[in-house]
């Protein structure tokens, strides 16, 4: 092998390796936002009458899931837009804990956005109308940083305000199991 | 407790002309405080109202259950409120009948004490509106119902109130007075007095303007209501308004404390005690913090939040205010119980009210005008040096105060104060007032905090732990007249029950793991204990039954603000959750568990 | 064009570019920028001088380079004949340094203390919280209730030693008014303060000198600097509240903006929306520009920004909400009547 070659090579490999992180850097500015609504998400019994076959995931699962500028906006967004004071950072307070694994409405991304844009009965507040979609996946996707479920490339490394729990890098992953509605 | 020798000094110095050695001058028969002999009638045995009587006293005349029988003390019956909430009502009994109201649902339940094993009569379901329960701040709790002619008064958490007819259970009226879309919910035990029943709402963790109204009690319209924040039309100051201290003299000074606009989400709620003095024809209450907690949002005292009114009952009209932390700093709020007492002053006696207020001090004020007459620390303040009795002001440590972006640390007393919204209980008899309290301190982050309507408006990370000495909660015999500690129990746990007193000279008070205490009055000497299901924070109660015997009664169902951790299902790793509690209270899972149980007890017969 | 030639247009384009003065550090327009100007001249002075004089000395012994053989006669140093001169030289050098150094510090300490006395009585407070990527302005008062809460505008008098406190809620930005005075940093969790006295009445372009972001180079501030009488006006207009819509459309908007979306982040005062994440906006069509200094204020441009603020200022708060025709229309027609 030529060693021109053989530097192309090389060049060529790091670029790839490179390349691979652009995913998780990927901004999306002007997220589409007209006309959506996301569909009210499946009840978080596991249960789909007739075929039992589940629908496929929200597209926009992948775009939000484990992406670090989603989260970053959605860790501003959860302070500004006053999650922090029912839910303080995971712990919880006036609403349920976000840093566990009990979901009462379910813990998948597109379950977490749906029940921050529709509310729940015993006090969720309704975003939709207040938020756009944009918005609501990036706190969804932050919500999910709270009990360590995006890989640990993507999250926060540390808190905007005075220390709470650890930091997300630290986070163990809470186990997602099918969620059962916890009781009231 | 050296902060408070320091302080006793200067308060003394302050108004030696005023005070006065009781044993050394005082000719009167009985040297130590009594109740208001207006506002505390003679005891019947029931327990009709949450304070027990308008003096709030929560004392009992009774006096067969005494410090020789007391560990006799069984179960006579029991039940189960079917809530796992915090409970942190007092049962009510009259003629027969044990009602009680739980937290959310706030199901009211009458149960007959005629019949053995006190089975239910009826039971009454308001059906509030669920969603009230995501904008109640401290857990969904009921602070207790009101019996007045017939009827039991009410309040639900999404903003109403009942009245419903105390034999057949039928609702006679309901009228909603909060709207929980602004953040508003009801948490209070309404108080009935010269017809009208006295309502007030909650919410200043949600940028909710605060008020009182008083409803006509036969047809539930309201008759009056002031606002505490605003302007003076809106706050019923008028020609009558006359408050002891000059920074509260001035017109729509509820507009000029604070920056334009900021006094329409300003908090300044009503969600504690109410007292009454027939005679003065003056109810009295306190106000909750302004809203948000971080201070930097609202410069200025802050007008007429974390202070005490005195109103006229039947026109609402404000007659004077103190408050106690202008500018409050710390979510101090002011909401505690007023207890009504007659103090020897000279050879006579001086209308007062006893305050053990949440920034530390034991306040004892004369109740016609609201004049200080003595501002004692009843546990550990680093975050303030006294009360200057000149001009009636706290006197604020400017290096505790917390500032937006930083984080201030090793604040005492913490939020919840020196004690919380569980009230003491006064006894003629010793001349004292037994307090239930905290030892808590704690780590403050301010922060810019956006007003959302409907969620809330605090803008602070809190971070509490123990106090010096390591206990979380203390038990304090106070004497109002001597100004000091009589007697002191350490408890590990905040104590977040009120106190009973009973005339056999007989204390009870519960703890947040479910020990149910019966103390001494005079010395503190622990009596009897009994293990409930759940720890306690509901106020316990003494009654004479239809058999004449002496019953005491108790509702064990751990939450509240102290308890969330638990009956909220929170997330120890999280020491900013519940507002910095759970950081005080990671422990409190392992030792208790949600509930609502009522307990009886008796002597054996 | 010669490359001499091109050369020569663009210094003049350069040159001229740097005297226009709304936003230029040799303006005069306050105690510390004409202050600065001062000791800059003189700086630029001694240095020049001694500057001219080094590049003379280093040409003249570039040219007249002695002979192989004079070097070895200097090492030995026997020869004092060509000493004399080199010794005055020495001498003077020395003195020229150090005069010139003492010339430097004294100017400095002249210009810091001048700067310092004017500065000491200040008469008004402002609080400026730096954002991603707007200012948030707040004129302090002692009646709390006469505090003015507004953003991106920053209204002085002329005359008036006015002291600006500075926060950060997010990352380091730079407080810089070139036309008025020099930078100073906004730096989250720490205050800092910079004292202006400003003494030529007009309006300014300022900006955020510290990177801070994806719209980093977005985030100017426009200073208005009035007489005192009109500050004073200025401001007692702007502690009304918001007027009430008074045609459909501005009703329509009114109502858009308050319950939906604009609410969440914006105050508006005499409104239900109180919300403090974003701009104040009860008094924005006052204003000269939109989005801090990225579009002038205008109709077409308040239309662009409203319907699609992440066109213009990409990666900004705002979201693109993706308003209908309708909607639009209502939002800008009530924006326009918050004057």
């Amino acid at each position: 092998m030529s060693s021109r070659f053989r530097v192309s090579c090389i060049a060529i490999g790091v670029a790839a390796l490179a390349l691979t992180a652009c995913d998780r850097e990927e901004r999306h500015n002007r997220a589409k936002p007209l006309g959506e609504t996301v569909p009210a998400g499946e009840s978080p019994d596991t249960i789909y009458p007739g075929s039992g076959v589940p629908p496929p995931l929200d597209a926009r699962a992948a775009m939000y899931d484990n992406n670090a500028p989603a989260i970053a906006q959605g860790q501003w967004l959860y302070t500004q837009m006053n999650c922090v004071g029912c839910h303080s950072h995971g712990g919880g307070g006036m609403g349920p804990p976000l840093m566990d694994d009990e979901w009462r409405y379910g813990g998948r991304i597109d379950q977490i956005a749906a029940t921050i844009a529709e509310g729940r009965p015993n006090g969720m507040p309704a975003w939709r109308g207040k938020l756009t979609q944009d918005q609501i996946w990036q706190l969804a996707a932050y919500v999910r940083s709270l009990s360590g479920q995006p890989s640990k490339d993507a999250v926060s490394s540390r808190p905007d305000e005075m220390s709470g729990p650890e930091p997300e890098t630290l986070t163990a992953r809470e186990p997602q199991k099918q969620s059962d509605a916890a009781e009231q | 407790m050296r902060h408070g020798r320091r302080q006793l000094g200067l308060i003394s110095a302050v108004i030696v002309p005023a005070s006065i050695p009781v044993s050394a001058q005082s000719t009167l028969a009985q040297p130590h405080a009594i109740s208001a002999a207006s506002a505390a009638p003679q005891d019947n045995g029931n327990w009709e109202m949450p304070g027990k009587n308008y003096a709030s006293t929560r004392f009992s005349a009774m006096r067969q259950i005494t410090p020789a029988n007391v560990r006799k003390l069984g179960l006579a019956f029991t039940f189960s409120t079917a809530t796992t909430h915090g409970y942190e009502a007092p049962p009510l009994v009259v003629g027969g009948t044990m009602y009680l109201i739980t937290p959310f649902p706030n199901y009211l339940y009458a149960l007959d004490l005629t019949k053995r094993g006190a089975p239910t009569k009826w039971v009454f379901k308001p059906k509030p509106v669920a969603a009230s329960q995501g904008v109640a701040c401290c857990d969904v709790v009921n602070r207790g119902a009101v019996y007045d002619k017939g009827r039991i008064f009410f309040n639900t958490l999404d903003g109403q109130t009942f009245a419903v007819d105390a034999g057949s259970g039928k609702m006679i009226w309901r009228t909603r007075l909060g709207n929980i879309q602004k953040g508003e919910t009801i948490t209070m035990a309404p108080l009935v007095a010269a017809g009208k029943v006295l309502v007030g709402n909650a919410g200043g963790e949600m940028g909710v303007r605060g008020w009182i109204a008083a409803l006509d009690e036969g047809s539930g319209k309201i008759a009056w209501k002031a606002f505490n924040t605003g302007p003076d039309r809106d706050v019923l100051i008028g020609p009558r308004f006359k408050p002891p201290y000059p920074s509260d003299r001035g017109r729509d000074l509820g507009v000029k404390t604070w920056p334009p606009e900021a006094w329409k989400i300003g908090g300044a709620t009503v969600w504690g005690w109410i007292s009454y003095d027939p005679k003065l024809g003056l109810i009295y209450y306190g106000t909750s913090n302004p809203g948000p907690w971080n201070p930097d949002q609202r410069p200025g005292d802050n007008k007429w939040s974390t202070g005490v009114f005195a109103r006229d009952v039947n026109t609402g009209q404000a007659v004077w205010y103190y408050q106690s932390s202008p500018h409050d700093l710390f979510d101090h709020d002011d909401i505690n119980e007023i207890i009504l007492a007659d103090i020897p002053w000279g050879n006579s006696r001086r209308p007062v009210m006893l305050r053990p207020a949440r920034n530390g001090y034991f306040y004892v004020q004369d109740r016609r005008t609201g004049q200080v007459l003595s501002a004692t620390p009843y546990g550990y303040i680093n975050s303030s040096r006294g009360v200057d009795l000149r001009s009636g002001r706290l006197i604020p440590v400017a290096e505790k105060e917390p500032k937006q972006g930083r984080v201030t640390r090793n604040i005492c007393p913490a939020a919840p104060g020196a004690k919380d919204w569980n009230p003491a209980a006064f006894s003629p008899a010793t001349g004292l007032v037994y307090i239930p309290h905290l030892n808590l301190c704690m780590d403050e982050g301010a922060l810019e905090a956006n007003y959302i309507a409907g969620t809330p408006y605090v803008g602070a990370d809190v971070k509490m732990y123990a106090g010096p000495g390591g206990n979380r909660g203390v038990f304090t015999a106070w004497d109002p007249v001597r100004r000091r500690k009589v007697f002191e129990i350490k408890e590990d746990l905040p104590l977040w029950s009120p106190a009973l007193a009973t005339a056999g000279g007989v204390v009870f008070y519960g703890t947040m793991d479910g020990w149910f205490k019966a103390i001494d009055a005079t010395n503190g000497r622990l009596l009897w204990r009994f293990k409930t299901g759940s720890g306690i924070i509901g106020q316990p109660i003494s009654y004479r039954g239809p058999d004449g015997r002496q019953y005491i009664a108790v509702v064990a169902g751990v939450g509240g603000w102290a308890g969330a951790i638990v009956s909220g299902k929170l997330d120890p790793r999280d020491p900013t959750a519940a507002l910095g509690f759970v950081n005080a209270v990671k422990d409190l899972p392992k030792k208790t568990t949600a509930g609502g149980m009522l307990y009886v007890f008796a002597l054996p017969r | 064009m010669t490359a001499a030639r091109r050369a020569a247009a663009i210094a003049t384009t350069l040159l001229l570019g740097a005297c226009q003065s709304y936003q230029s550090t040799f303006s005069d327009a306050a105690v510390e920028v004409h202050n600065f100007n001062i000791l800059f001249v003189i700086f630029l002075a001694v240095c020049a001088a001694m500057y001219v004089l080094v590049i003379a000395f280093l040409i003249a012994g570039i040219v007249r380079r002695r002979r192989a053989g004079d070097a070895l006669v200097m090492e030995t140093g026997r020869h004092h004949e060509s000493h004399p001169l080199m010794r005055t030289g020495l001498i003077a050098w020395g003195t020229l340094v150090t005069v010139g150094l003492i010339a430097l510090a004294l100017a400095s300490f002249v210009g810091d203390r001048s700067m310092a006395s004017a500065a000491a009585h200040e008469r008004l407070s402002i609080t400026i919280t730096a954002n991603q990527w707007w200012w948030d302005v707040q004129y302090n008062s002692s009646d709390v209730s006469k505090t003015l809460r507004t953003a991106n505008e920053l209204h002085l008098p002329v005359g008036v030693p006015v002291r600006i406190i500075l926060h950060s809620n997010d990352v380091v930005h730079s407080f810089w008014v070139p036309s008025l005075a020099g930078k100073q940093d906004l730096i989250p969790g720490r205050e800092n303060d910079i004292t202006i006295v400003p003494t030529k009445i007009g309006i300014y372009r300022g900006q955020c000198a510290e990177y801070c972001g994806t719209q980093h180079a977005h985030m100017a501030l426009v200073v208005d600097v009035d007489s005192q009488a009109d500050f004073l006006k200025w401001w007692q207009h702007q502690l009304q509240p918001a007027p009430p819509p008074r045609t459909p459309l501005a009703l329509a908007g009114y109502n858009y903006v308050t319950n939906r979306e604009c609410a969440m982040c914006h105050n508006i005062a005499g409104t239900p929306a109180s919300a403090r994440v974003g701009p104040d906006l009860t008094h924005f069509a006052s204003r000269r520009t939109i989005a801090a200094g990225t579009l002038p204020m205008g109709k077409g441009n308040l239309y662009g920004w409203v319907e699609d603020p992440q066109s213009v200022k990409p990666g900004t708060k705002m979201p693109t909400i993706g308003l209908q025709p309708n909607d639009l229309h209502a939002v800008v027609a009530y924006l326009e009547t918050l004057k």
